[in-house]
């Protein structure tokens, strides 16, 4: 099997799954965009996934539940959330539940950037 | 002699005993008197119903209430006659309860006296247990219809104010407002950045740049239809115009939120002009702004210890015929060059506030032909007070 080296983009906006993708390929990752959790557990790039930017709240399962359900089923994928909420409350829980970040949109590609290479390490 | 000393001394008893029933007399009509007027105080009359012979007695309060005239005797069937077609099973179900020997019965249902009057009466009834062989019930029959009337008042204005709430504070509101806003400016951010990444290549990646900015354009676009989507849900149908007394106005809000302000621990001092001009405007838009300001004035105040959490809010007549209330707290207060601030759209000082609440009730209080101001108190805290023009050829109401 190749060596995990995809960034999974998992998020159900429209102008997130236009821009997102294009952006952190620009920055020199390799990408694969998903429109919802459970399309991306039932896709065939879960083993190839090295860092994931996880939307939080979507409808069905949520950012964190997909997060729940890798951590169930033994993977250990660096995450990088991005949220509309601006909720320094969410933000602490998820990054005490272990993701390497937590950026509020919008944000902007170097602080993407910096939490992709550390996601990528 | 003797015949005439007994003729005399029975004249004296018969005359004692005339006397005696006169003076008892005196008291009877006096004590149906008091009964009478009591029975009108509290819009209660009583009843003794035979269920036998269905022979009723009542007092003159019932047949008040049921408006029917004291001349014809009480009989059930003229009470059923009164009933309102929609509760007569409830009166059928009450007199057939009675006649299975209930003990007692309490009811309420509404009478119909005439075609235009529904009046809510309250019943309890109880069972006489005595040397009767007949089964009678004696009770109560009451006239709750201005309790009830108030009651249903005070529910509207309880829901329409609870839904102005939830509009003006947007508390629920505003986390899914920032999140739709949001999406859209993250496109916009990401496509900007991926644009200025291929403008940077060597050689730059025209037309990816190009592809990426109509992205950009399509995401401004988005963002523009979710601002006209906010306006039209902010959007208020044209004000209702009628004579308000703004002491009025304000004691309906006082009672609404007086709970709200004990929870917070915040104590309310009023200080309202006798003697008010009427102004003309929309009662339930001015009990939001109202509302709004007390609500802000006791948020001011939440971190508040060292001091009374105290509310003053006073309205008083200004000079040009117009009418002026303010809301002055002990709160966190502001600086004086924060005062206009306060009033822009999603400008806040609350954790969890949009912004919104004071920029909605300037433009009520304008629509008013008014203005809404702060300012920052001498002693700490805050005022925040309205002016609105009185209605023209004003009448003085009587307030309080």
């Amino acid at each position: 099997m190749a060596e995990a080296s995809i960034v999974a983009i998992v998020d159900d906006d429209v102008s997130m799954q236009r821009s997102l993708p294009a952006l952190v390929k620009k920055l020199g990752f390799k990408v694969r965009a998903f429109l919802s959790a459970e399309d991306f557990l039932a896709s065939d790039c879960i083993d190839q996934t090295k860092s994931m930017i996880l939307d939080v709240s979507m409808p069905g399962m949520s950012g964190p539940d997909l997060q729940r359900e890798l951590t169930r089923r033994g993977y250990r994928i660096p995450i990088v959330f991005i949220t509309g909420q601006r909720d320094e409350e969410l933000r602490r829980q998820l990054l005490a539940d272990g993701a390497v970040e937590c950026l509020f949109k919008p944000f902007n590609a170097t602080a993407l950037l910096k939490a992709l290479n550390a996601a990528m390490k | 002699m003797t015949q005439l000393g007994v003729v005399l001394n029975g004249g004296d008893a018969a005359q004692s005993e005339a006397g005696r029933l006169a003076s008892l007399l005196a008291t009877f009509q006096h004590h149906e008197a008091l009964l009478a007027e009591v029975e009108r105080t509290a819009a209660t009359g009583g009843f003794c119903w035979d269920t036998t012979t269905d022979e009723m007695t009542c007092t003159r309060e019932v047949y008040r209430i049921f408006e029917l005239d004291t001349a014809t005797p009480m009989t059930l069937q003229r009470l059923i006659a009164q009933i309102h077609p929609d509760d007569l099973p409830l009166f059928q179900d009450m007199i057939d309860r009675a006649r299975r020997h209930a003990s007692g019965f309490e009811y309420q249902l509404r009478i119909r006296p005439s075609h235009l009057t529904v009046k809510h009466l309250q019943l309890h009834g109880r069972r006489r247990d005595g040397a009767f062989a007949q089964m009678q019930y004696i009770g109560a029959i009451q006239d709750v219809t201005q309790r009830r009337t108030a009651e249903e008042t005070l529910r509207n204005m309880r829901c329409e104010l609870a839904r102005l709430a939830r509009v003006s504070s947007l508390g629920t509101l505003s986390a899914s407002i920032t999140h739709e806003v949001n999406q859209p400016l993250s496109g916009i951010m990401t496509n900007a950045s991926t644009c200025l990444q291929m403008l940077a290549d060597e050689p730059p990646d025209v037309d990816g740049a190009r592809e990426t900015a109509q992205r950009t354009i399509r995401d401004c676009e988005r963002a523009c239809e979710v601002i006209a989507r906010l306006r039209a849900l902010f959007a208020k149908q044209r004000g209702k115009t009628e004579s308000l007394d703004l002491n009025a106005v304000i004691s309906e809000v006082l009672s609404l939120s007086w709970s709200e302000l004990q929870r917070r621990r915040v104590t309310l001092r009023t200080d309202l002009a006798e003697c008010l001009p009427v102004v003309a405007g929309d009662a339930v838009q001015l009990q939001q702004v109202i509302l709004n300001l007390l609500l802000n004035a006791a948020e001011a105040m939440s971190g508040i210890e060292d001091r009374p959490r105290q509310i003053l809010i006073r309205t008083q007549p200004e000079a040009g015929n117009r009418v002026r209330l303010s809301v002055q707290d002990a709160g966190i207060g502001f600086e004086p060059p924060d005062a206009e601030r306060l009033f822009e759209p999603f400008y806040t000082t609350k954790s969890g506030g949009m912004g919104i609440g004071l920029s909605v009730s300037r433009s009520i209080i304008e629509s008013h032909r008014g203005r809404l101001w702060a300012q920052p108190n001498a002693g700490g805290g805050a005022t925040f007070a309205f002016s609105i023009p009185a209605r023209a050829n004003t009448e003085h109401l009587e307030n309080r």
